[in-house]
């Protein structure tokens, strides 16, 4: 059984699922639904479109250099079947799958670093630019217990929340 | 491409673009046509005579694969948006190929094995 890739979004194709193309010059496209057809009927470049894994690698979302990657390959030779070969590969597998998602997870950690700090200062600059929108400039001289900091605490929080769906 | 539907008031909307929409799996995929200008001049063949064709098919447009019924006509094309973009974009990388769907994919380069001739 071979799991063949989606031309446009790079996942994988099961047996029975999606749709292939064979070009007049025999070149085979293979998609996954329907969407990626469509998509490659609108001669749509996937290093262009956001949600394909082409678009991912090419912009540094995801992780590109990787020793885990070299397991997975299109083989084009006839393998013996060894029982042992195939028992160790059985167990190999889910190891190697643990190690390429940690892997991916720190990826992502890295990439997130400096949100939080960033989303701070948005969050404090905001507040000194809109805080006359909540207090009048001439009340906020009168009572010195509206001071920035106090109140830039609760409005970074609220912030930090507003926010968190965007970050992934 | 298009023809003119005369009685649309704004000049955006007053083209057809039914017919581009009809020959547009006739002409040939982005990847084709890059692997044709990569070619050195030398192995290109000498344009066959097509009386099906416009101009029976002497004047071609390798980058927009359109032929044109004469060398005029062909110029003019050249000094075109659609072309300068073409050539533009054909200057750029290589087209997106299943490989490289394999590859964003976290696949490794193809496994072919030793081979089995020498040279």
């Amino acid at each position: 059984m071979r799991l063949e890739k989606c031309w446009f979004c790079s996942s994988t194709v099961y047996p029975g699922h999606g749709i292939q193309f064979v070009r007049n010059d025999a070149k085979i496209f293979r998609f996954c639904r329907s969407k990626c057809h469509k998509n490659f009927k609108m001669k749509r470049n996937p290093r262009k479109v956001k949600w394909t894994k082409a678009y991912r690698r090419l912009h540094g979302k995801d992780m590109t250099q990787d020793s885990t990657f070299e397991f997975e390959r299109k083989r084009n030779r006839p393998e013996r079947y060894d029982r042992n070969l195939a028992e160790d590969v059985l167990k190999a597998i889910p190891k190697i799958d643990k190690i390429r998602v940690s892997r991916e997870e720190k990826h992502h950690k890295n990439r997130m670093k400096g949100n939080k700090a960033k989303l701070l200062k948005e969050a404090v600059k905001e507040l000194e630019q809109g805080i006359s929108l909540v207090k009048a400039p001439s009340v906020l001289e009168k009572d010195p217990s509206l001071t920035l900091p106090k109140i830039k605490v609760q409005v970074s929080q609220q912030q930090a929340e507003e926010n968190h769906p965007m970050e992934e | 491409m298009g023809g003119k539907c005369p009685h649309r008031s704004v000049k955006k909307r007053r083209y057809s673009h039914k017919t581009a929409r009809r020959t547009k799996f006739l002409v040939k995929g982005d990847d084709m046509v890059y692997d044709e200008l990569k070619k050195p001049d030398e192995e290109r063949k000498a344009l066959p005579l097509d009386e099906d064709l416009p101009g029976m098919g002497q004047y071609y447009c390798l980058h927009c694969d359109r032929y044109f019924p004469n060398v005029a006509v062909r110029d003019d094309h050249f000094k075109t948006k659609r072309h300068k973009k073409r050539v533009k974009q054909m200057m750029g990388p290589a087209p997106h190929t299943q490989l490289d769907a394999e590859l964003a994919a976290g696949m490794g380069m193809p496994d072919n094995g030793p081979k089995l001739m020498s040279i």
